[in-house]
């Protein structure tokens, strides 16, 4: 019983407030994406010059 | 004094000066934005114009009006209300300097613009040498620059004012930044007031007879690139220190804003020759310093994409956000004074991607004088800066004029905004794609004879008109709001927002407002990256060229 009543039902997620997470995976994102363009870009000019 | 000054309005006679530039500005979006349909209805191949307009006369108006007169009246404007709003009101002398220079470029616009629509010079608005345009053109275009001098001197003084007032003071950091964008601009107008009066003014009065063609374009690049970055600074302005306060957050980091200036500072302006990678007569060597030179300005704006999303990100959290993009959903998305600038940020991702593409040395051959490079600028200037300038407009004309952005007003700005975006990615979308099939920049409708090349682009000219109408619309939509916030919303109070940093105690190093030391790294690598070319330019020139008027 006392045992029992030990056990806590909520879960305490701690997020930190000041994480920024979002922030380093949306920069990858920006980086990501204009790593893909100047690539396409660079076949098309190894394919016509 | 800095606390009591940010809760103050800006001064009655410092918001008239500034609200004059305004109406230049918006009359410019309007004649410019005509044009600007008219040109994508030609190019769809459906439409010609009537009364034996030129296409190409259109094209220069549209270029000259948006390109140069709005954004340099709009720029003009928010810098002195941004000075004026943190620095403290303009003394008279100040205030009358600023309206000089109001109108003399007022008076160089107005000459300009009578010789375009007189078709006397239909020489697009970079006005490349040889093609050759009425000598009072380039008088226009000669007064605009000085008359900007003179609002750039209204500022600059201030500055000094201020920190006489302050010493040991960092500046305001919107007065900082608007001192930057002044520096950088007086820096580099040298370079097209020295092609102008120096070469085609005199040209064009038939006082020479030729033209050094390699030289007026190397002097106009000079000043061409750090004028893109001239459009873009102000509304980095807006997006640092306007955009946080404005969804209730921080600025992420007052010292990063102002180092990313002072590289802007540095490094936009020895770069110019990344718009002339395909020119003969510049040896390939300083071509590539040039495009290192160009990467380096890449990074300011990254610092800047980072603290954006921090900005953003510390916000929504603070409000209880949770996971990777929980904060997203906190923004203020019904806010058009947030919206309209936030569709901006995003266009610039592509923009600024694509820029990347165009600066690449050899890769600009992909894309070099292909309507790729329209659709970058009308990523940049035309969505990333000019959707920005018009969210500034949403509260900075009511506050100016004493009135109030009313709900049914920001309704319609929100759906200008969404206008824009759909008009662009249809507009810029289709350019981006025909110019990587080869499909010219700066050229009317042509089937070339029945290629069948020029075939495949025609559809997305189509589309292109459809995109540009969509943009009229837009355009038309805002002058509305433009005219109502000027004149008909109801009296009020409208918030000029200025954030505050994240971390107050961090005071800004004072090396950052040494303009000795900055000025003359910038002198330094200017010398550093054209006096060689140039001196080649000038000795190994071939025979000077004749004026055309091809039109």
């Amino acid at each position: 019983m006392a045992k029992a009543e030990l056990k806590s039902d909520t879960k305490t997620e701690i997020e930190d407030s000041s994480s920024l997470k979002g922030t380093l995976v949306s920069v990858f994102f920006v980086g990501f994406f204009i790593v893909v363009l100047w690539v396409g870009v660079y076949f098309l000019y190894l394919d016509r010059f | 004094m800095l606390k009591s000054s940010l809760n103050i309005k800006v001064d009655r006679r410092d918001a008239k000066l500034v609200m004059a530039h305004f109406y230049v500005a918006f009359i410019a979006l309007l004649v410019g934005g005509l044009a600007g349909l008219l040109q994508v209805l030609v190019r769809s191949g459906k439409f010609e114009l009537p009364a034996g307009i030129g296409y190409y006369q259109i094209l220069t108006v549209h270029g000259v009006v948006l390109g140069l007169v709005l954004t340099t009246f709009f720029i003009m404007g928010f810098q002195l209300a941004a000075v004026s709003k943190t620095a403290g009101t303009f003394t008279n002398k100040q205030r009358t300097i600023g309206w000089i220079g109001f109108w003399i470029m007022t008076i160089g616009t107005v000459a300009a613009a009578v010789m375009i629509l007189l078709n006397e010079a239909s020489v697009l608005y970079t006005f490349y040498a040889p093609l050759q345009a009425h000598f009072v053109f380039y008088l226009g275009l000669t007064l605009v620059v000085v008359g900007s001098w003179a609002v750039g001197t209204t500022i600059i003084l201030k500055y000094a004012e201020w920190r006489r007032a302050n010493p040991g003071q960092p500046s305001p950091l919107l007065t900082f930044m608007a001192l930057v964008n002044t520096m950088m601009w007086t820096v580099a107008t040298i370079g097209v007031a020295a092609t102008v009066l120096i070469q085609l003014l005199p040209w064009s009065l038939g006082l020479v007879e030729t033209v050094n063609v390699g030289v007026s374009r190397t002097l106009f690049w000079y000043f061409g690139h750090p004028l893109v970055y001239f459009w873009l600074l102000p509304a980095y302005m807006a997006w640092y220190v306007m955009i946080p306060k404005i969804i209730g957050g921080k600025i992420f980091s007052d010292s990063l804003a102002r180092m990313s200036f002072i590289l802007f500072l540095l490094f936009s302006i020895p770069v110019g020759f990344h718009h002339q990678l395909l020119e003969p007569g510049i040896d390939p060597a300083w071509k590539f310093l040039q495009v290192v030179l160009t990467f380096l300005v890449v990074i300011p704006s990254l610092m800047t994409a980072f603290s954006l999303f921090a900005t953003f990100e510390s916000y929504g959290r603070s409000q209880g956000a949770t996971g990777l993009f929980g904060w997203l959903k906190k923004l203020p998305w019904k806010d058009a004074r947030f919206t309209v600038p936030f569709i901006g940020m995003l266009a610039f991702i592509p923009a600024g991607a694509g820029g990347i593409v165009n600066a690449s040395h050899q890769m600009n051959q992909v894309v070099h004088n292909t309507v790729w490079v329209t659709g970058h600028f009308h990523l940049t200037v035309a969505t990333a800066v000019v959707l920005t300038f018009f969210g500034v407009s949403f509260w900075l004309v009511p506050h100016l004029t004493g009135r109030k952005l009313t709900k049914k007003m920001n309704k319609l700005a929100l759906i200008q905004g969404y206008l824009w975006a759909i008009g662009m990615t249809f507009m810029s979308g289709a350019m981006h794609a025909a110019g990587l099939l080869g499909a010219p920049r700066r050229s009317s409708f042509s089937e070339y004879g029945g290629a069948a090349q020029a075939a495949e682009w025609i559809p997305y000219q189509i589309a292109q008109a459809v995109g540009g109408s969509i943009l009229f619309i837009a355009i038309i939509l805002m002058l509305y709001i433009f005219v109502n916030l000027a004149f008909f919303a109801p009296k009020g109070e409208e918030e000029f927002p200025v954030g505050e940093a994240a971390n107050q105690t961090e005071k800004a190093p004072m090396v950052f407002e040494n303009w000795k030391l900055w000025l003359g790294i910038t002198v330094l690598l200017i010398l550093f990256a054209y006096t060689i070319p140039f001196i080649d330019l000038i000795k190994n020139a071939p025979p000077g060229a004749q004026g055309y008027k091809l039109w």
